[in-house]
């Protein structure tokens, strides 16, 4: 900073000499209404000039007496306030353009992110209704996962449907049939694995059923299908069926209910304990974060109650095919595929031609 | 239907005199309330699994005696459980018939298998 400069300062010029290392914000200048040309004309001018030619141009107007140089040095002192405008906001513009910049490369990050969560989310082969679409552009990579998974579990669920439908119309053996009904059941297992991961990633998500279609949604108990409304779904289907076999069904199907009910009953205590987690010492704003804390770790048992859920379905499935025999495990697997089939075809069909009110 | 076992709210370890070490007392209680009682039920105060547990034991007519297991006393059941089955426990832990039966997975799996009637029935937790 050239100290000589300020020396010559008189009073009427003190506005001139302000040190420029003060940056000012595009904000600023609002009001200041000198038009670009004039800034840029004196950029211009000026431009290549250090400080001294300031220095310089005041040197002289020095040597005049105030009186005799009054217009003059309205001019010089309009022209100077022009260089310091000018140089004000060319520094501004520098910021401007850098914030610019940056917020740039930030939207093509954003862009590249939502693309990829976008572009996963569309792998999801049977779930065509919008709020699944939506959904997916959550960038947690657990779920995204998730609903790769499951896109492509569902898919897999309709080749084996087709299969096991060819391989009951043919004259295949019992033993083969066997294969086919084991990699059924092992499929439906695969799914309450990828679920477990899914829980531990978000189970609000899991347990919000979005992941399934509509129609499935509305059948919906703890993040999955009702075993024992499974059980009424396959019975006449099973036909005929020995006295021993509709004896131990019936068993089994009052067994899934008192399971369910048991499980119900658990899950409504947890919304209570949770609710009286949150709902603890509202007004004392001290305990805020510890009430959170606590009602966070509740969230685990949420976690639990779906993995047990999971595992009664999976002890269920397993029931009914040690009563039954390998041709109508076949069929009930059959019929279970088909009517998942159905629920989820009701889906996109109610998705696609939404009701109009007459 | 008979009530087979009474239920009992809380680990007599307040009831151990002060003079007697706590893994000492607590070794007592855990091994005589499994002997003792035909079906246990140990868990954490509040604990929703239990609650579930409760409930299938209860739909069988077996009251389970149900012991809670606190910040105090939980480092010493989970060592005694730990020595009488060489694996730590998960809970809720649920002994039958002085046997660690397992958690609610076990108990929900044996009852929807069939298995869980006759297991009871043997620890003498029901009487028909």
């Amino acid at each position: 900073m050239n100290s000589a400069s300020t020396q010559f300062v008189p009073s009427r010029r003190m506005g001139i000499h302000e040190p420029i290392h003060q940056m000012a914000m595009w904000g600023d200048f609002k009001g200041l209404d000198t038009s670009p040309p004039m800034i840029l004309e004196v950029e211009a001018k000026l431009d290549n000039q250090s400080e001294d030619t300031s220095h310089g141009i005041d040197g002289p107007s020095n040597k005049y007496d105030q009186e005799a140089s009054k217009p003059a040095d309205k001019v010089l002192r309009r022209l100077a306030q022009n260089r310091e405008a000018a140089r004000k906001s060319r520094l501004r513009k520098k910021a401007y353009v850098q914030q610019l910049e940056n917020s740039k490369v930030r939207l093509i990050q954003l862009e590249q992110e939502l693309d990829r969560a976008r572009r996963q989310g569309l792998h999801v082969g049977g779930a065509l209704d919008n709020s699944q679409l939506g959904y997916s552009g959550t960038t947690n990579p657990g779920i995204a996962t998730f609903e790769m998974e499951y896109g492509r579990w569902v898919e897999e669920q309709n080749r084996q449907i087709s299969d096991l439908k060819n391989a009951l119309h043919s004259d295949i053996g019992d033993v083969e049939l066997r294969l086919f009904v084991e990699s059924g059941m092992r499929h439906y297992f695969d799914l309450f694995t990828m679920k477990a991961t899914a829980a531990r990633s978000d189970v609000f998500y899991l347990m919000s059923g979005m992941w399934k279609t509509a129609a499935e949604r509305f059948f919906f108990w703890i993040g999955g299908f009702r075993p024992s409304e499974l059980l009424k779904v396959l019975l006449p289907h099973l036909e005929p069926l020995s006295e021993q076999q509709r004896l131990d069904l019936c068993n089994l199907g009052q067994s899934c209910q008192q399971a369910e009910d048991a499980l119900s009953q658990g899950m409504e205590k947890l919304h209570q304990i949770i609710a009286e987690t949150i709902a603890a010492r509202l007004l004392g704003d001290e305990n805020y974060y510890q009430q959170i804390g606590a009602a966070y770790e509740k969230l685990d048992a949420l976690v639990r109650f779906v993995g047990q859920a999971d595992h009664l379905r999976q002890e269920t499935l397993q029931q009914i095919s040690r009563i039954l025999t390998t041709r109508q495990a076949a069929r009930g697997l059959l019929a279970l595929g088909m009517y998942f089939q159905r629920l989820r075809d009701l889906s996109s069909h109610w998705s696609s031609h939404p009701r109009e009110s007459t | 239907m008979q009530q087979a076992i009474p239920y009992r709210g809380w680990l007599p370890t307040a009831a151990t005199p002060p003079g007697n070490s706590s893994s000492g007392g607590d070794t007592k209680s855990v091994r005589k309330l499994v002997a003792e009682n035909a079906v246990v039920v140990f868990a954490r105060k509040g604990c929703c699994m239990c609650h579930v547990v409760k409930l299938l034991l209860h739909g069988h007519g077996v009251s389970p005696t149900i012991v809670h297991v606190d910040d105090q006393n939980e480092a010493d059941v989970i060592t005694e459980i730990s020595e009488i089955n060489s694996a730590a426990p998960q809970f809720p832990a649920v002994f039958v018939g002085g046997e660690l039966f397992g958690g609610l997975e076990e108990i929900m799996g044996a009852h929807i298998s069939g298995e869980l009637v006759p297991r009871l029935r043997q620890a003498r937790a029901l009487w028909l």
